[in-house]
């Protein structure tokens, strides 16, 4: 059971396919892309912003979940949480290789969905995400802000020190303290 | 864990996603031969995972089965006993012990030969890894004619960099490059048949990231990120 794939009969599914997955069974690798496309989707394109690029992004996870699968360990987290580092990492690769810097698109209008949708609200939450919030609200709320725009969204030092209008190297500091304080506080 | 604060604070902004281009490819270099970093950034990972929750499914633009399907064909069969060989490294390795590794290796190379069809003896395989449980390239060298084949086991892709494969031995002095390696097929290499065979059966094997096209000076550009040594694969 891992509380951090919503609700536990569905982690419990995508377990089974993982296993299968890792010994190679096409049909389990389709019926865990039908199961998580849609979320890893919408991890992807929050970072990368451009839907054919997400698309791109996606097949790329989807490859490197198939040749990892063995990899994956139960007893370190669930399915849903290996998968989407695994999209997550793919798309910030693509945000990160050298190209102009996309701030346009970070600059106007965008909000972390934690503070759109109230994640304390939804009936999926899991304890794992009520610590993480708990930890949260103790950071202050523009240093709280950074972590939420860096983690959704994938915005770079760059881009977070032109939005909230602080130096690089300033913006490099507080993430680090607020990571470390994360830490500290999730563990204790 | 023995890693430092600092290498602790660059896990946790790669898993965040914040290091600059240079910072992030340096870091995912890093991790693939140092376990502690790796598993720092894995313990980062799972800490910011549950924020995932709260991201709502998008619609995609459409089906990408298929093309994922299409870009995963093409080894199957080998990939079936490996995979279920690595299963059985990772649970030597469980069992903490070195000895454990080695006789996984032996059972893939036994399972390769079954595999390719080898039957002539003077059969040796080489693991070429980052850690125990992470075969990254599969080498077979038969000594009788100095064959080798490259087999990429969980080689990950590289996107405008070539892989290397490289002898080293004390005999030899520096690296000797056996040429560029392919990331998703089989690779025969010739060029073994000038070297000693005392010195094939007892040299380092060792893989490096390199410029497409192989190194542009002959010697590695970096560290190795994946190495092994030849062991016979008996009856």
């Amino acid at each position: 059971m891992d509380p951090s794939s919503g609700s536990s009969s569905a982690g419990e599914d995508l377990a089974a396919l993982m296993t299968r997955v890792a010994s190679r069974d096409r049909a389990a690798f389709a019926a865990l892309y039908r199961a998580t496309q849609a979320k890893l989707f919408g991890v992807v394109v929050r970072i990368v912003s451009r839907r054919d690029v997400a698309g791109e992004v996606l097949q790329e996870a989807y490859v490197r979940i198939w040749e990892k699968a063995a990899d994956f360990d139960l007893t370190k987290g669930s399915p849903l949480a290996w998968m989407t580092a695994i999209a997550r990492n793919r798309a910030l690769d693509e945000m990160r290789r050298p190209k102009p810097l996309a701030i346009g698109d970070l600059s106007e209008g965008f909000d972390p969905p934690a503070e759109e949708t109230d994640p304390l609200a939804s009936r999926d939450r899991s304890e794992r995400l009520a610590a993480l919030l708990r930890c949260l609200d103790a950071l202050d709320p523009e240093k709280r802000k950074i972590v939420l725009l860096a983690y959704y969204r994938g915005a770079s030092r760059e881009a977070l020190a032109k939005k909230f209008d602080h130096p690089v190297p300033t913006i490099k500091t507080w993430l680090r303290r607020s990571l470390s304080e994360l830490k500290d506080c999730l563990s204790s | 864990m023995s890693l430092s604060p600092e290498d602790d604070l660059n896990a946790a902004e790669y898993a965040l996603g914040t290091l600059d281009a240079a910072e992030r490819a340096e870091v995912a270099a890093r991790r693939q031969r140092e376990a502690d970093l790796d598993q720092a950034i894995v313990g980062w990972e799972l800490r910011l995972a549950p924020l995932a929750e709260a991201i709502p499914p998008a619609a995609s633009p459409r089906d990408f089965l298929g093309d994922i399907e299409a870009r995963l064909g093409g080894t199957s069969l080998t990939r079936d006993a490996i995979v279920d060989l690595t299963k059985r490294l990772r649970f030597w390795r469980a069992s903490a012990v070195a000895a454990g590794a080695i006789a996984a290796a032996l059972a893939i190379g036994i399972a390769l030969q079954e595999t390719t069809r080898l039957s002539a003896p003077h059969q040796f395989v080489a693991i070429l890894q980052k850690s125990a449980d992470q075969p990254a390239f599969v080498v077979t060298v038969n000594l009788d004619d100095r064959s080798l084949t490259v087999r990429p086991v969980a080689a990950p892709p590289q996107a405008d960099k070539s892989y290397e494969l490289w002898i080293i031995d004390a005999k030899l002095g520096a690296p000797r490059s056996l040429g560029v390696i392919d990331q998703s097929n089989v690779t025969a290499n010739p060029k073994l048949q000038s070297y000693d065979p005392a010195i094939v059966q007892s040299a380092t094997y060792a893989v490096t990231i390199e410029p497409p096209g192989g190194s542009p000076t002959g010697q590695p550009s970096g560290a190795p990120v994946f190495v092994g040594k030849l062991i016979p694969t008996g009856p």
